[in-house]
């Protein structure tokens, strides 16, 4: 029992990270029909300026954290404004081979800035663990849970209140007649760039506190990719909840069939659940558009 | 100099027409940079009128509601020729959401509502950029116009009934304050009954609210009857108009499109006597 429970508990967390990039794949995907196959790599970077920060100015981690996040969206909205925007009407094919391109760059882009080897990001906190009777877990793992929490519940209440919210579902369920309705589908995308590079500069600041950092961390977006197919392509709360189906599905498997299992038990359980529905767990669009 | 031949004292001359609200200047529309969808359409809206846009299946009707909602631009549409003006002012150049800021909104073609959006949400986005106090006082309106809506706010809009769909879609419309409202056919496939409905509301919009109402419709007899003013476009050109209760009293109106036959399938461009008619008639 006290295995299971470590196991699970620790999927909890890494998909909880999963989850937080899964939901910038679904905020783009739902705004602008599009795959951003560089979501793994705009993770990778923001962990990176956080650690430039701390390394070089503090330590603090309301600092680290703010100016990281406000890269973040300042990022985001760079890529919408310089790369995206000119994409705008032309074959989704080429939009998707750009965010492809895109992703090249950001890659190769950490060994020209910073360096290939593995660092730690340490502001000081979350790694001290707290018991629960047996089972012991560290405070950033459940500060990443408690934060996907939180970012699901502020997600529907976007989505179902705010004016801006309610645009983007409809930009999303037919954008002609969002343009129809005086809503500027420009900023619409702006906005979801903007939002999906700070969620997923979220994930990439708890991953590198949580385990370390190095070029390799883009991995992160070939993992919560598969979260957001399973959640629904187009379910920003979906995919977050696939992301910790999956995280504590590999874990299980990787804990009770052996550590090979793990890399292959997430999409195991996409391959099923995609028969059963193909849109995802969550999904309501074809996902023809891709 | 202006001595005889005056017009009864306190009529207006008629040649001194007040300058349309909305005006379609020699409009030429071109698709994919080969189809000439429409060519050298000059059309004029008064301000408080009624005008009716009439034609069968591909004239040319809707592309040029797209044009004026700057729509164009996402089925590789381009208005290659001639202008649009609003008050005066060129608007062909502006961006969708400033034309409906500016006042110009259309009830598109097969009302669109956002399906899986509730009632509520989708005459919110309606009112998207008049956000703020007002929002209360416009849905009381619009509510009132169409008491059905009133009773299905949190239904999904996709379930309702195509008359409740093109009730909202006009809802959602009135919510951005228009001064111009285009409506694109608005009674396709409606029942009689909604029919009466919905033009009895679009009397009202103009009669009580002021509004400048542009109306496309292959229904000609619904549409004149409301009208104060008729166009009839044929592949994309202006072939025949004058004021409503003349077209609908015109033999080849009647014929074409009022559904009073006369003699074998003909095109209104075949009539050799329509220029003389259409002289005749403005
Ligand atoms: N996106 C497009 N690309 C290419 N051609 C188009 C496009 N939209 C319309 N057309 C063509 O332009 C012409 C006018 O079409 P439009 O939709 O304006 O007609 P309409 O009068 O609204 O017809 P209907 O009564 O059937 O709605 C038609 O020949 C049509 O095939
Ligand atoms: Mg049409």
């Amino acid at each position: 029992m006290r295995f299971f429970l470590e196991l699970a508990l620790s999927g909890l967390a890494v998909g909880a990270v999963y989850g937080l990039v899964a939901m910038g794949f679904a905020v783009i995907y739902k705004a602008t029909g599009l795959v951003n196959f560089a979501q793994g790599e705009l993770t990778m970077i923001i962990a990176y300026i956080a650690w430039t920060i701390q390394t070089n100015l503090t330590g603090n981690v309301a600092v680290v954290t703010v100016g990281a996040l406000g890269a973040a969206l300042l990022l985001g909205l760079a890529i919408e404004r310089v790369v995206m925007r000119p994409m705008l009407g032309e074959p989704v094919f080429a939009t998707v081979m750009v965010t492809i391109a895109l992703a090249v760059i950001l890659r190769s882009s950490i060994n020209f800035i910073w360096d290939a080897y593995p660092h730690g990001l340490d502001l000081g906190v979350g790694r001290s663990v707290v018991r629960a009777g047996a089972v012991g877990i560290r405070t950033g793992q459940i500060a990443v849970v408690a934060t996907l929490l939180a970012m699901l519940a502020g997600f529907t209440l976007f989505f179902r209140y705010s004016r801006f919210g309610i645009a983007m579902r409809a930009v999303a369920a037919d954008d002609r007649t969002a343009l129809l309705m005086g809503v500027s589908t420009g900023r619409v995308h702006a906005a979801a760039w903007a939002a999906s590079a700070v969620i997923s500069g979220i994930a990439g600041i708890f991953f590198a506190v949580s385990y370390d950092l190095s070029p390799t961390m883009f991995q992160l977006g070939l993992k919560s990719f598969p979260a957001t197919i399973l959640g629904g392509l187009d379910a920003v709360i979906g995919s977050g909840l696939g992301g910790v189906i999956i995280g504590v599905a590999e874990n299980l498997a990787g804990g009770y069939l052996g550590s090979g299992t793990k890399e292959v038990a997430g999409f195991v359980l996409i391959i099923v659940i995609l028969m059963v529905r193909p849109f995802g767990l969550f999904g309501q669009r074809d996902i023809e558009r891709v | 100099m202006i001595a005889a031949g005056l017009p009864s004292r306190g009529q207006p001359v008629p040649s001194a027409a007040p300058a349309p609200l909305l005006e379609f200047r020699n409009v030429r529309v071109v698709y994919d940079k080969a189809i000439e969808a429409v060519r050298d359409v000059s059309l004029s809206v008064p301000e408080r009128g009624v005008v009716a846009l009439l034609g069968s299946n591909g004239a040319g009707k809707s592309t040029l509601l797209k044009a004026m909602s700057g729509l164009l631009y996402t089925e590789e549409g381009v208005l290659e020729g001639g202008s649009i003006r609003f008050r005066g002012a060129e608007i062909q150049a502006l961006a969708p959401d400033e034309l409906v800021r500016s006042g110009i909104v259309q009830v598109p073609e097969g009302r669109r509502v956002f399906a899986a959006l509730t009632v509520d949400e989708n005459l919110a986005m309606g009112g998207f950029t008049k956000s703020g106090s007002s929002a209360r006082a416009k849905l009381e309106r619009v509510f009132e116009l169409f008491p059905r809506l009133a009773e299905r706010r949190g239904q999904v809009a996709g379930y309702m009934s195509g008359g409740e769909q093109q009730m909202l879609a006009i809802g959602r419309a009135l919510m951005s304050e228009p001064v111009v409202l285009a409506l694109d056919e608005p009674s396709l496939g409606l029942a009689p009954l909604v029919i009466d409905r919905i033009y009895g509301v679009i009397a009202r919009l103009r009669d009580e609210f002021g509004l400048t109402v542009l109306l496309v419709e292959q229904n000609a007899q619904r549409a004149l009857d409301v009208a104060d003013h008729g166009y009839i476009l044929e592949n994309g050109r202006v072939v025949l108009d004058g004021p409503a209760d003349r077209l609908a009293g015109n033999e080849d109106v009647r014929e074409f499109y009022l559904g009073v036959s006369r003699e074998g399938e003909k095109s209104l461009r075949d009539v050799k006597h329509y220029k003389r008619r259409k002289r005749w008639l403005s």
